[in-house]
């Protein structure tokens, strides 16, 4: 995993670390955002892994199943309407079990995006751009001659574009519709933090993604939501921080607190694929088998029949959401549409969930660049303007921000094999109705470097600390980002806050 | 042993957890399990196995029982029995050769075929208990493939360990043989950072570890720190000069650099000297802590409950007597009684690594592809991924609502592949139970679980099509060997 750390002082990167298409560490890494060969696991205290670890909310038994699925019936008819049913009907609902008023979705974009190519200096610092870039830098302008083009980003004084895969053609919606202005007024919903990273950046990919999760600078048992939960969130409602992957992100992994990891609604139940009765989930038959009373003392069989119903309680909550199809349109054909068309799901079910995480793409681009990285910059631009849409017909589009990084930023210079290496300075982006949009830290531009990286501006936790601080609400923020307030929040207009 | 304290998180170790952490205390004499202890006899090696004493034993030493184990074993007695299994020589695996899709197994070409390699030999090995004692000492003495490459280095240390834990070729293997092996086992060093372990830049990360997880634990039985943070610096200093040579890929070695190593005086746990590796580790074995540590480790794999302190004393008698050796005392652990309490209620959550390998001897499938490790992932033990360096926290810890239908969704995909559901028209509810019952290989079911099958297969699967009476079997065969019952050992 030190390939392509920095040795002594050395210079980033050796002759053959650049030659190389992939090191070990970046396939394993491309391989745990598809989930193939997986590895990075921590082992959760009993009791932030159990689900409910004191049992269903007493509160919330029989009746919140009821109105669970009327909500969810009430979805397909509504879907679309008048958000005011909605409202109605989630305030009659249990306190935990309503829509919050703010969620937060955190897209991880797995193996170090290349923000140089994503959001592209075409400004005064083109120049050292293309020049660090001959074969896979953008041109300036429309796409031609086989290169990709950028499209000009309003309010960047045209410092900053978007790369041509971001801004699809109409009637197609890209990026550029959830920027609007850039100026952070009404329909500037996107904010951009060009140059966000630490100092001195660690270019391991498992050591930097551990220090994002962590909200720290070094590795921790809780991640930066996971310490918001334990101090703010449900005692008993493991729907509230949802990674939608096969595990938890260590992103909310708490001490105390329960959380979830929904791989996808299809694997919910205790299912017998291809036995074609009426029901094929057992789930009523694993119940019964849970309810087997256990011989007293016998703790390890008493608590393996309790997460069996644990389990069918988790099941039975969320097998009505996976009956329905979500209708949106406008989302790209990816895996990072269906994890969002999941979210929008789930954030607008009433089951409590303030926080949803999701692992997606393979941006470890060390050779042929251009071939990975833009289908996966096109769909991460139509998809997240589709969220916004699904959002909005849910009637929850204010009260959801969503939050995109990646655990580094690339080399400027490109590899010899049309790709980039582990670098440092990637983009972070803010974006929902709620955000003030537009550049909020600082862009360093290319004359001067870190060892061949971009210098880095924003403190990746200064935007986590506005985010706590602001959109989730607490008011002890440096009890969970500790060291903090951080630099690196910095607007054109002087404004100093992330929300409008 | 004490608790485990939580120690402050700090550089590269990934998590300050304390390791086995469920220990709970022996009930107070009134309880019923200590009622259940106390009617078992004390010296249990005399006694002639029942069936379910054989299956207990296969399931804690090996991957649990097979037909064949069942009729050679039972009415033999415990002594007997665990003798047989510590002194049979391992032989070649059998049945079915693994595939990985169309590709037979390379650790080289494919990374995911280092954990199907040894998963294999799980499967096919006819003496499991040597692999379930190197999957101890994998979690115990950990590396992980996620910081060490390349893969061969993994495999290397697997093969180091399992010397360990072959008690039949290596009857007087030790656990000082062991220490000083693992110190400069090439994955050791790399994972652990002992390759930048040089004079004058110490590297603290093994020094640390042999003491606080390998050898000693943080604290004693009487709650007092086992050794200081000098401590920790100066025997990282004995340790330093270790180097990896990788010329031959094929034959990946460790090597000591003269030159690298810190030669001048260190103290270490209270003795001085111009201590080098082999001199570090023998200081820390002669560590008075060392032996309970050690044995409660080798306790835990195999029995929750605790033992009681006379047990422990014992055990670590034993250890010491016998200059460290692995055999004895293992026998003494898997000859307690304790192993065999709860006799009639299993009361050990099996490892997903158990647990699976289980279900394919029971089922007697062969690897075919990397599904298994997507399922093992999603239990919580990926061989070869131990999340830390403390291996896997386990027990209780190892069920979650995740993991839970991981381990459902692994055992139902086989039982739906399983081919031999001849259609018996006339078959009885009670008959569709004995034969499912049978076709997973017997798995233990409690009277109130039987009682709930039957009632399934009796009032609520119908069976009047072929269809139908197909779905009863798949139905009964899924609930019994992935349902809560088949999760304990």
């Amino acid at each position: 995993m030190t390939d392509h750390a920095p040795q002594n002082g050395a210079p980033y990167g050796d002759a053959a670390a650049r030659a190389a298409m992939r090191c070990a560490d970046c396939a394993m890494s491309d391989s745990l955002a598809h989930d193939a060969v997986p590895v990075d696991r921590m082992p959760l205290t009993a009791e932030a892994l159990a689900g409910f670890p004191d049992g269903v909310p007493p509160s919330t038994g029989v009746d919140r199943k009821r109105f669970l699925q009327t909500g969810i019936m009430g979805l397909a008819s509504v879907y679309g309407a008048s958000k005011i049913d909605w409202q109605q009907a989630f305030e009659a609902a249990v306190a935990e079990g309503a829509v919050a008023n703010s969620m937060l979705v955190v897209i991880y974009l797995n193996g170090g995006n290349d923000g140089l190519n994503t959001f592209v200096p075409t400004g005064t610092a083109y120049a050292d751009y293309i020049k660090a870039r001959p074969n896979i830098g953008r041109v300036l302008g429309p796409s031609a001659g086989g290169k990709i083009g950028t499209i000009p980003m309003p309010g960047t004084s045209g410092e900053l574009s978007f790369a041509a895969p971001l801004v699809p053609t109409a009637p197609l919606v890209g990026l550029d519709s959830l920027w609007g202005t850039g100026t952070g007024g009404v329909g500037s919903d996107l904010a951009l933090f060009p140059a966000a990273d630490y100092t001195p950046p660690n270019l391991s990919h498992f050591e930097s993604r551990d220090f994002w999760f962590a909200g720290m600078l070094k590795k921790s048992p809780t991640g930066w939501l996971g310490r918001w939960l334990d101090a703010h969130g449900s005692d008993d409602n493991p729907l509230q921080a949802i990674s939608l992957d096969s595990s938890i992100s260590k992103q909310i992994r708490t001490l105390k607190k329960p959380v979830a990891a929904v791989g996808s609604l299809t694997g919910v139940n205790f299912q017998v694929p291809g036995v074609p009765t009426t029901d094929t989930r057992l789930n009523d038959e694993i119940a019964r088998l849970a309810a087997v009373p256990s011989g007293s003392g016998n703790d390890q069989l008493a608590r393996t029949r309790s997460v069996y119903d644990l389990t069918v309680k988790v099941s039975n909550s969320l097998s009505p959401l996976a009956g329905q199809t979500n209708a949106a349109t406008g989302y790209p054909t990816s895996a990072l549409s269906t994890k969002l068309k999941l979210a929008a799901q789930l954030l607008s079910a009433g089951l409590g969930t303030r926080i949803v995480t999701l692992d997606w793409g393979g941006f470890d681009t060390h050779g042929n660049q251009l071939a990975s990285q833009d289908p996966q910059l096109a769909a991460l631009g139509q998809a997240l303007p589709a969220f916004s849409a699904d959002l909005k017909a849910r009637g929850i589009a204010d009260r959801v921000t969503t939050l995109v990084f990646s655990e580094f930023g690339r080399r400027i210079n490109e590899s010899d094999s049309g790709g980039t290496d582990h670098g440092a300075g990637g983009p972070m982006m803010v974006m929902g109705p709620a955000i003030r949009g537009g550049i909020a830290g600082e862009f360093p531009g290319l004359a001067a470097t870190d060892r061949g990286n971009l210098q880095v501006r924003t403190d990746f936790r200064a935007v986590y600390w506005q985010i706590l601080t602001e959109w989730l609400g607490t008011d002890r923020p440096e009890l969970i980002l500790p060291g903090g307030p951080f630099t690196g929040f910095s607007r054109l207009d002087g404004a100093t806050t992330l929300l409008k | 042993m004490a608790p485990r304290t939580v120690r402050p998180a700090r550089r590269r170790t990934r998590r300050p957890i304390a390791k086995k952490r469920p220990v709970k205390l022996p009930r107070l004499a009134s309880s019923p399990r200590s009622h259940r202890l106390r009617a078992l006899p004390t010296v249990i090696a005399e006694v002639p196995m029942t069936a379910a004493m054989v299956d207990r034993l296969m399931w804690r030493a090996g991957f649990g029982p097979s037909e064949a184990d069942r009729q050679a074993l039972v009415g033999k007695t415990v002594g007997a029995g665990v003798d047989a299994l510590m002194s049979t020589p391992q032989g070649p695996l059998q049945g079915t050769e693994p595939k990985n899709g169309a590709n037979s197994l390379d650790i080289k070409a494919r990374t995911g075929d280092l954990v199907l390699t040894w998963l294999d030999r799980m499967v096919r090995t006819p003496t499991p208990i040597v692999e379930r004692l190197t999957l101890f000492w994998h979690g115990h003495w950990t590396s992980s493939r996620s910081e060490v490459q390349p893969t061969q280095l993994m495999q290397i240390q697997n093969d180091r360990l399992r010397k360990y834990a072959d008690l039949a070729a290596n009857p007087t293997a030790d656990v000082g043989a062991l220490a000083n092996e693992m110190a400069t086992d090439p994955a050791m060093l790399r994972y652990l950072t002992g390759e930048s372990n040089v004079k004058g830049k110490a590297n603290e990360n093994y020094g640390r570890e042999v003491m606080e997880l390998f050898l000693l634990g943080v604290v004693g039985p009487d709650g007092q720190p086992n050794y200081s943070e000098t401590d920790v610096k100066e025997i990282a200093r004995a340790y330093s000069g270790w180097r990896i040579n990788e010329a031959n890929p094929d034959a990946i070695v460790s090597y000591f650099t003269p030159a690298r190593w810190d030669a001048g005086q260190k103290s270490v746990l209270g003795q001085a000297g111009a201590f080098n590796q082999s001199d570090a580790t023998a200081v820390v074995l002669q560590h008075p802590n060392h032996a309970g540590f050690m044995v409660r480790s080798l306790w835990d794999h195999f029995i929750p409950t605790a033992p009681q302190p006379d047990t422990l004393a014992d055990l670590a008698k034993t250890y010491l007597d016998s200059g460290r050796q692995i055999k004895p005392v293992l026998r003494k652990i898997l000859t307690h009684p304790q192993l065999f309490e709860s006799i009639d209620e299993p009361n050990m959550i099996k490892s997903p690594t158990v647990y699976a390998v289980g279900v394919m001897r029971s089922l007697k499938v062969a690897i075919t592809d990397e599904r298994v490790n997507t399922f093992l992932n999603q239990m919580g033990q990926l061989p070869y991924y131990p999340p830390t360096v403390a291996g896997w926290e386990g027990g209780p810890a190892w069920l979650n609502t995740n993991t839970v239908l991981g381990r459902y969704t692994f055992a139902q995909e086989l039982v739906g592949k399983m081919t031999d559901y001849a259609d018996a028209p006339t078959e009885t509810s009670q008959a569709a139970f004995d034969r499912a019952h049978a076709a997973v290989g017997g798995p233990w079911l409690s009277a109130g679980s039987r009682a709930a099958l039957l009632d399934y297969a009796t009032n609520r699967a119908p069976a009047k099509t072929v269809a139908q009476r197909k779905n009863r079997q798949v139905v009964l065969r899924t609930l019994m060997l992935a349902g809560p019952d088949s999760q304990v050992m």
